[in-house]
């Protein structure tokens, strides 16, 4: 009887060193999310967001197939960059959930690296909120597009500066982030924590890598100034 | 005197006793009433709280089911999702390859047409330089002959042919032209 109680014990303090088990793993998708301070409902829903909004550009002006990103605003509008359809002949768009959608270039901005698109017919694609300021040095972003023409991608970084210095020809101030910007990532949203655009992603600067882009702004006052010329067509 | 007073005060007693005791025994009477009603009360709320505890359990049980399939039909819909977004990536190469695939084919059924006008110009070209070759050559035969010879319609030819060699120049450049700008 005594031993029994004693094995009891045993056990009971045995049991009670097993750790707790580990806990739940977040989705692999909303991983991408994790360096930022969401919670997984959160981060989510800005994931979704971020997806719905991205588009893929294929465009094909001067016998050259250029990829890119962009973003829909209310409209059919689509905003990207100007390098990413400049003298085009072609030009459709993709969605996440694999939507072609044909597009014309309604302007290209003269001193800034943003164009917009006019889609031929509105399908109801899901919008971007643009907000009112740009980042801040310090501040969480992510990064969406589809660098290298293949599948959407979404990165997080933080700004590294916000600068009005001229930079790649960029008169009206930069955003500088570092993170991770692709070839095909140009022209594509960068958003805050609330999945608002803070930018327009426009280039890698190769000698920092770090990515550049345009500041929201920029693109408001653009946009608010109807500052966007016709292309120029030619080769 | 004295005994019957002392009588009449214990029979007075006595009856407050017995009043007593009734009321006593008609008020307990009257509480066991009420309490075999709250009794009846408690046990029948005894019954209702069983029964909802009962629907409680039942719902939790459905809730916990629902919420079991929930997070299924959510991991379902975010591997639905992520496929949705492959075939989409598969689509969008495929059409880039389409669209480079049509301009290159655009591309070159004009160069085919630029070459094929540039070849049947510089065809007539040649022909019509045989043709002033063979004139000339007759004119000069015919001068070595000692005739009379009428340069005219030979300058006439010649204006002539060079205009069409001058077509089939230009047919040949807008080819060559056309090639240099072919799709790499």
């Amino acid at each position: 009887m005594r031993r029994s109680g004693v094995l009891l014990a045993a056990v009971l303090a045995l049991g009670a060193c097993v750790p707790a088990p580990p806990p739940e793993e977040p989705r692999a998708d909303v991983a991408v999310l994790e360096g930022l301070d969401l919670d997984e409902p959160a981060a989510e829903s800005v994931l979704r967001r971020a997806r719905e909004i991205t588009v893929r550009i294929r465009s094909f002006g001067c016998d050259q197939l250029g990829i890119g990103s962009g973003f829909v605003l209310p409209g059919g509008v689509v905003v990207t960059n100007r390098h990413v359809v400049e003298e085009p002949r072609e030009v459709t768009l993709n969605t996440w959930d694999g939507r072609s959608l044909r597009a014309a270039v309604d302007g290209v901005a003269v001193d800034s690296d943003l164009a917009v698109l006019t889609l031929a017919a509105d399908p109801g694609l899901p919008v971007a909120e643009l907000a009112g300021e740009p980042p801040e040095p310090g501040q969480d972003v992510i990064a969406v597009g589809y660098p290298g023409g293949g599948p959407a991608t979404v990165s997080t970084g933080r700004v590294v500066d916000v600068t009005d210095a001229q930079v790649l020809g960029e008169p009206a101030g930069v955003v500088v982030v570092d993170a991770p910007i692709r070839q095909g990532n140009s022209g594509g949203p960068l958003l805050d924590e609330q999945g608002r655009v803070v930018g327009v992603v426009f280039a890698l600067d190769v000698r920092t890598g770090y990515g550049l882009a345009v500041p929201v702004t920029t693109l408001l006052e653009r946009l608010g100034a109807d500052a966007f010329a016709a292309p120029s067509g030619s080769c | 005197m004295a005994v019957r007073g002392r009588t009449a005060v214990v029979a007075v007693v006595w009856a407050a006793l017995l009043a007593v005791a009734a009321a006593g025994a008609a008020a307990a009477w009257q509480q066991r009433g009420v309490a075999d009603q709250w009794r009846d009360r408690a046990v029948a709320r005894q019954t209702e709280r069983d029964e909802a505890l009962g629907r409680v359990e039942a719902l939790q049980r459905q809730l916990d089911e629902v919420t079991a399939s929930l997070a299924t039909s959510e991991a379902d819909v975010a591997a639905l999702e992520q496929r949705i977004s492959e075939l989409a990536n598969e689509k969008a190469q495929a059409e880039d390859t389409a669209t480079t695939v049509q301009v290159q084919r655009d591309a070159v059924v004009d160069l085919t047409q630029k070459v094929a006008t540039s070849v049947t110009s510089l065809d007539e070209c040649v022909t019509r330089l045989l043709v002033l070759q063979r004139e000339s050559v007759e004119a000069f035969n015919a001068a070595a002959a000692g005739q009379d010879v009428d340069v005219e319609p030979l300058n006439a030819s010649l204006r002539e042919t060079t205009g069409f060699c001058d077509d089939a120049r230009a047919a040949a450049a807008q080819a060559a032209a056309a090639a240099e700008a072919l799709p790499r």
